[in-house]
């Protein structure tokens, strides 16, 4: 009986204090800016999904790619280290919103409906999306109209600006979408899709590797132009502040045009991965 | 039951596990023959084992992975009973308040898909909890050797909060699984037991610790053995809230090579042999118990 009327005790209690906490907590997290808490902790604590190569495994278990050179260059220019938080593309927004980390540094694309729930900063770069193509399936097929028909399958990666891309220009065909790149990709290999929408450079070294099988039906142009931001919480103007303008003095002196070139434009970085 | 007589081997067998041979060997060739794939097999080992100048061979993203696995399903297998056993017996207690209490709980959350209860519970309701205790600043804080201890055992300190969480959500989501493999133990004792302990003057919680519990504990190690097997399958649904277990990193190295057929195969295997084991300990636990008792 004392058992029970202390559970009962203690049930009632929680569910009184639990309102409490939380507006304890939300009213904290408003009071201090991002800026200020990652210089205090010495860490900036950064969200990323794997895009090859924007963001990449290495074989010893460590992270590589533009994506992550740009955010360790960020954390250095703070001062601070960076800790990343490899997280699934799928709930990468909402963990950002749920404090798991300050920032996302992943190719993010700036897009209306993203901005709606998280601040972007200035574009630090641009990326276009492009279509791999299977030779047979997709035969004769050189222009993004040829895509746009009822009998074609086209894949994409789920919650991506391409599957965004696939949706808006290719409204007629077939569209599924997939997990992770790899997955959609050995659609297009097993002849199960006739294409797949993607980021450049993902198309072009795709058919580089497969040359027998996919081709690019575009000639490697890209069908749109996207601007890539960092994505912070909403109600943060210092820190968006300070993002804005390392995009703007990291332009200026070259920085982030060079590393981009070695990333998009070559294949150098190939022998840190396998 | 596992059956103690001995096995004979006919003519019948030889054939059959022909036929099953041929089945295998046959979809082997349509498989390399029907897909469009190049096998790269040679590279997956460093993601096993790879050798590092300087601490020599260290796991690498597979094996860590792995390990992450076992640490999650240890912990959440080692909550999950306690909360199965209290749950168990609310559910067969003789007051109507503890069993509405414990029903209430097995079907919420025998009825949501566990996919469904992850995300609640690491978006919204761990959320409210753990920031509170600051477990990750306070492991930095702590001596190094406690962080080293705590890194084998549970998680390092940019882990800690997200691990427990996923620990809390496969725990009392395994609870309620368990609560009923406990309440069906207790309601399987015959009602002549009961009655012998009642007539011996023993209190009912007596009656539970040196009659009842003992007797249905041997009863349920079959299907807590296959509920310690389904923690560890389960275990890969955290992958979506991003712990780093073998699922979730099998898929980032896929993301990052696109060797989708070889990763999956050896994440598969490594899940297997993980379980097979599991079961065989449980089987020998089975065979003790049995000398034990007979």
């Amino acid at each position: 009986m004392k058992i029970r009327c202390l559970l009962a005790l203690t049930l009632v209690l929680s569910l009184l204090a639990t309102p409490l906490l939380a507006s304890e907590v939300r009213q904290s997290l408003t009071e201090e800016s991002t800026l200020a808490q990652v210089v205090a902790k010495n860490k900036l604590r950064i969200g990323f999904s794997t895009f090859v190569p924007w963001a990449m495994k290495d074989k010893t278990g460590g992270y590589t790619g533009f994506e992550i050179e740009v955010a360790k260059q960020l954390a250095e220019d703070m001062g601070v280290e960076a800790e990343f938080v490899p997280t699934k593309w799928s709930g990468i927004i909402p963990a950002l919103l749920t404090g798991k980390f300050d920032v996302i540094i992943g190719g993010m694309g700036i897009t209306p409906a993203r901005n709606l729930k998280v601040n972007f900063s200035d574009p630090y770069e641009f990326s276009g999306m492009s279509i791999v193509a299977n030779s047979k399936l997709a035969a004769g097929r050189s222009s993004l109209e040829a895509f746009n028909d009822p009998a074609l399958t086209i894949v994409a990666r789920i919650g991506t600006t391409a599957a965004t891309a696939a949706k808006k220009h290719l409204p007629k065909a077939q569209l599924r979408l997939f997990d992770d790149e790899g997955q959609a990709l050995q659609e297009v290999l097993n002849n199960r899709a006739a294409a797949m929408v993607s980021s450049q450079p993902f198309p072009e070294f795709q058919t580089l590797k497969y040359a027998d099988k996919l081709y690019l039906p575009l000639a490697g142009k890209t069908f749109t132009k996207e601007p890539i931001g960092f994505a912070i919480r909403k109600g943060d103007v210092d820190f968006l502040n300070f993002l804005n303008n390392w995009v703007k003095f990291r332009n200026a002196d070259g920085w982030l045009q060079e590393h981009y070139e070695y990333w998009f434009t070559t294949q150098d970085w190939k022998a840190r991965i396998e | 039951m596992i059956s103690t007589r001995p096995t004979r081997w006919s003519g019948l067998d030889t054939i059959l596990l022909l036929v099953v041979l041929g089945c295998f060997a046959y979809l082997a060739h349509r498989v390399h023959s029907g897909l469009d794939y190049q096998w790269n097999w040679q590279v997956i080992p460093q993601y096993l084992l790879r050798y590092d100048p300087e601490a020599g061979w260290v796991p690498n993203l597979l094996l860590r992975g792995l390990l992450t696995t076992i640490r999650l399903s240890f912990w959440s297998l080692l909550l999950a009973l306690p909360i199965g056993l209290v749950c168990g017996l609310l559910r067969t207690s003789l007051h109507l308040f503890n069993r509405l209490l414990g029903g209430t709980y097995v079907t919420l959350l025998r009825n949501l898909p566990p996919l469904v209860l992850v995300f609640i519970f690491y978006f919204f309701i761990s959320d409210q909890l753990l920031p509170l205790l600051h477990l990750g600043e306070r492991l930095n804080a702590a001596p190094g050797w406690l962080q080293t201890l705590l890194g084998r055992t549970i998680a390092g300190p940019d882990q800690i909060e997200p691990f427990l969480a996923a620990v809390m959500t496969l725990a009392l989501f395994e609870g309620a699984y368990i609560g009923e493999i406990v309440r069906a133990g207790i309601n399987g004792i015959e009602s002549g037991q009961w009655e012998a302990a009642r007539a011996l003057g023993m209190r009912r919680w007596q009656l539970l610790r040196h009659v009842v519990l003992p007797q249905a504990f041997q009863r349920m190690i079959p299907p807590l053995a296959g509920q310690a097997i389904s923690t560890i399958k389960d275990s890969a649904i955290v992958s979506v809230i991003s712990i780093q277990e073998l699922t979730f990193q099998g898929m980032e190295l896929m993301a990052a090579t696109y060797l989708t057929f070889e990763v999956w195969m050896t994440v598969t295997l490594l899940y297997f042999l993980l379980t097979y084991s599991c079961s065989w300990l449980a089987g020998r636990l089975e065979v003790r118990l049995r000398k034990a008792y007979n």
